[in-house]
């Protein structure tokens, strides 16, 4: 019986060991301020000098009525349009195109997946430059082609700066999406392309009856993914406009971060944080929900 | 679709794509030939060739910007990240696929939550704990962040790839008389070295990328890793320099550069792993 347990006692000694760095450093550094940031959403604190207030739900009233944050959803919800469709659907086109190469596959595909392995901080000076108005390489193009009164201030101009986002993003990660999708292409056994062809089918039938309905694992998860991605847009808006012109471009993300750092209203940033995040886990799980359905299993 | 008939043809396909990929990575060859040029001659005309071919720009960037000692403190904080990452992240994931049912499933639950968690939301809690831990913007704070924000991606690729790694051998060590710990580091760890490379890829790249989660934990006068350095230096100016800041972009877009050209199969699929769920 002693020996039992001592042998239990060693046990737990090496689970302490193995997974006790793990445990100790993830629930300081993580869960202990999400927690704190939960506890927060039902204060006034500042962030950095007074000790926090309890004021209930007041924060969460507050958000009811902020003209800001409304806007900021707007523009995070419009950017999320946009992505979500890119990410699923135009990523979709470009990897079947790339997987019927039958040559410089891994040149080709390389190219395009690039700009993922950039620092976003790259990515944003390269965009500033392109879309500058007096000095970026579209605007020159256009002006140099007699096409002058096409160039805009891609950046500053309310209508098109949501646009100039978009790009940013979707150049830099389409590479990301499409081999989410190749990955899944790869495994589409040969027998059926075989069989396709044997039956006349073109391009456009092997793609919608054989490609379509295999990758639709693959749509769930980059439906999903770029939905988070267009959501907690933040660190791009920092790099290029600042939420500017005026708080055009502040996506929910930039708004949190605004409040918590640059304004000081911790509580409150922990309130908006908190309802954003309770408002995508809800959306993926229905995502996740929806599409589980339709999933064809080979 | 006769795939076996035109087998390793370069056809009208694989030429359209390959322009298309050449337009699409047009941005950093633009850059890549601005960054030998001045700004003058950038202005007058992005897509000329220089005039002269210059290294001055680049002989800036660690002259005027100083940027080498920041490129040397991300690269010691990304060895630093990493070495925690791959010896803490395994032991864990070990412990949690080894255990009998309950307690294994309420670490893995615990620690799964953690890859849901948006940044913004522990951001100012975070600070305000590294405040009363008087490590407030210090390399050791961030280190701690980057650690422990990176652990639950980490765990949940080396449980997945654990998965797939046959009991016996283990076995045999235990009954030679081999403790856990000790199984774990002689048997397991290195047959996860696939797992490991993938870490090692993924944490590497994306500490050395970093602005964001830097400039907030270290505070935009101390942190001394490159990016925010370029940030700042670029802030501080009043005029835009192009020139300066191809270079800039260039210079830190290299190393991550070539390591993708030698090895673009592991760096796809390392940048990949954390997506499929």
């Amino acid at each position: 019986m002693s020996g039992a347990a001592t042998r239990r006692g060693r046990g737990w000694a090496a689970s302490l060991i193995l997974c006790g760095p793990a445990v100790l450093l993830y629930g300081t550094f993580v869960v202990l301020p999400a927690v704190l940031g939960f506890a927060y959403s039902l204060t006034d604190w500042t962030g950095w000098t007074t000790e926090p207030n309890f004021v209930g739900l007041d924060n969460f009233r507050e958000l009811a009525g902020d003209e800001r944050f409304a806007s900021a959803v707007r523009f995070t919800l419009f950017e999320t349009w946009m992505i979500v469709l890119f990410f699923t659907f135009g990523s979709l086109v470009l990897a079947v195109l790339l997987d019927r190469l039958r040559s410089a596959k891994g040149l080709i595909r390389g190219l395009f997946f690039y700009p993922y392995i950039l620092s976003i901080l790259v990515v944003a000076l390269l965009f500033k430059y392109l879309c500058n108005y007096n000095h970026g390489a579209v605007n020159l193009l256009l002006r140099s082609m007699g096409l002058g009164h096409w160039a805009q201030d891609w950046m500053m101009d309310p209508r098109l700066v949501g646009y100039f986002i978009f790009a940013m993003v979707a150049w830099s990660a389409v590479g990301f999406f499409t081999t989410l999708y190749l990955a899944n292409l790869q495994t589409i056994p040969a027998e059926l392309y075989e069989a396709a062809s044997l039956d006349g089918a073109g391009p456009v039938s092997v793609f919608t009856r054989i490609q379509l309905p295999l990758l639709v694992p693959t749509v769930t998860t980059n439906l999903v993914l770029a939905t988070i991605f267009g959501i907690n847009l933040f660190g791009q808006i920092v790099v290029t406009t600042e939420g500017g012109p005026g708080y055009r471009t502040a996506t929910v993300g930039y708004y949190i971060y605004w409040l918590g750092v640059k304004n000081n209203r911790q509580g409150y940033a922990s309130a908006v944080s908190f309802t954003v995040f309770a408002a995508l886990v809800a959306v993926a799980i229905v995502q996740v929900a929806l599409l589980r359905r339709r999933q064809v299993q080979l | 679709m006769s795939r076996r008939r035109n087998r390793r043809r370069f056809g009208w396909l694989e030429g359209l794509m390959l322009l298309a990929g050449a337009a699409f990575v047009s941005p950093c060859l633009l850059a890549l030939l601005n960054a030998f040029k001045t700004n003058p001659e950038i202005i007058g005309d992005p897509l000329a060739l220089p005039g002269r071919w210059s290294w001055d720009n680049f002989r800036f960037i660690f002259t005027g910007m100083k940027l080498a000692r920041p490129m040397l403190n991300s690269l010691l904080m990304c060895a630093g990240v990493i070495a925690c990452l791959v010896t803490v992240a395994p032991m864990a994931a070990y412990s949690i696929m080894r255990r009998k049912m309950a307690t294994g499933k309420l670490l893995r639950v615990f620690f799964l939550v953690g890859l849901t968690v948006p940044f913004q939301i522990i951001m100012v809690p975070l600070l305000k704990l590294f405040r009363v831990m008087n490590i407030q913007f210090t390399y050791l704070a961030l280190l701690l962040h980057y650690v422990s924000w990176g652990l639950p991606l980490c765990i949940f690729i080396y449980s997945a790839f654990m998965a797939t790694i046959p009991r016996e051998l283990e076995e045999a060590a235990a009954i030679d008389g081999c403790g856990q710990v000790g199984t774990f580091w002689r048997i397991v760890f290195p047959l996860l070295t696939p797992c490991t490379i993938t870490v090692i890829i993924f944490w590497g790249l994306w500490i050395w990328n970093d602005f964001m989660q830097a400039f907030i934990v270290m505070g935009p006068t101390r942190g001394q890793l490159v990016f925010v350095q370029l940030w700042k230096f670029l802030n501080d100016q009043y005029v835009r320099n192009w020139n300066h800041i191809f270079a800039g972009v260039v210079v830190l877009s290299v190393p991550v550069t070539v390591l993708y050209v030698v090895m673009q199969r592991r760096f796809v699929k390392g940048l990949t792993a954390g997506a499929v769920k």
